[in-house]
């Protein structure tokens, strides 16, 4: 368990679960912007410092 | 960042979050996604309104609540959530609309000092063929973040 001064010193802030979003989790809420980030993926790639 | 944002919650994944937006409209329910790309290990990020009479998520949708800043720090909170579970993920991010990529621009470039301590940020020249370090004043086409392990 982490300490206070940890969870007052993160960056993520303490999150909460709802059951209710997991009906989203293998739904594309976002289709078009999908596809366009597809787009641009598939023509530019990734840049070489991050390849493996 | 210590900047104000709202609460949200997500599901196990920590792929889909949601929140609300309050201000001059009124509440509106946010929705933020990161799906898997085609690219391995390659996020897209996404978030709207979500309707709850059509039950459709609108990220065209210009909201006007009065909250945009907020708003962005809140979706930038999601993000090291996000990736403090998914270590290895790259983000991928742009605007629905030219004026959004550049709200996004300038949301990085005014938090750049606290993402750079444990991100690297590129940007995608505007004429799309390679990607770059992100520059403060000059104009992307779309965003990639990663921790800066992965390099």
């Amino acid at each position: 368990m982490k300490t206070i001064d940890k969870l007052n010193n993160s960056k993520i802030p303490v999150i909460t679960f709802n059951k209710k979003l997991e009906q989203f989790r293998e739904v594309v809420l976002f289709p078009e912007k999908l596809e366009k980030a597809n787009e641009i993926l598939s023509k530019v790639g990734i840049p070489e410092n991050l390849k493996r | 960042m210590n900047k104000p944002k709202y609460l949200y919650k997500s599901e196990e994944s920590f792929k889909v979050f949601e929140f609300t937006s309050e201000g001059s409209k009124g509440e509106i329910r946010k929705l933020v996604q990161f799906s898997e790309t085609g690219t391995e290990n390659v996020y897209n990020l996404a978030f709207g309104d979500f309707d709850e009479n059509t039950q459709e998520i609108n990220d065209f949708s210009v909201t006007n609540n009065g909250d945009s800043q907020k708003v962005l720090t809140t979706v930038a909170s999601t993000v090291y959530a996000f990736i403090d579970k998914h270590p290895e993920a790259m983000i991928f991010a742009t605007g629905s609309t030219n004026a959004r990529t550049r709200l996004y621009r300038i949301g990085i470039t005014n938090n750049l000092t606290e993402i750079s301590k444990d991100f690297v940020v590129f940007g995608l020249m505007k004429n799309g063929n390679h990607w770059e370090h992100f520059t403060v004043g000059v104009e992307y086409e779309a965003f990639l973040i990663s921790k800066k392990e992965n390099i």
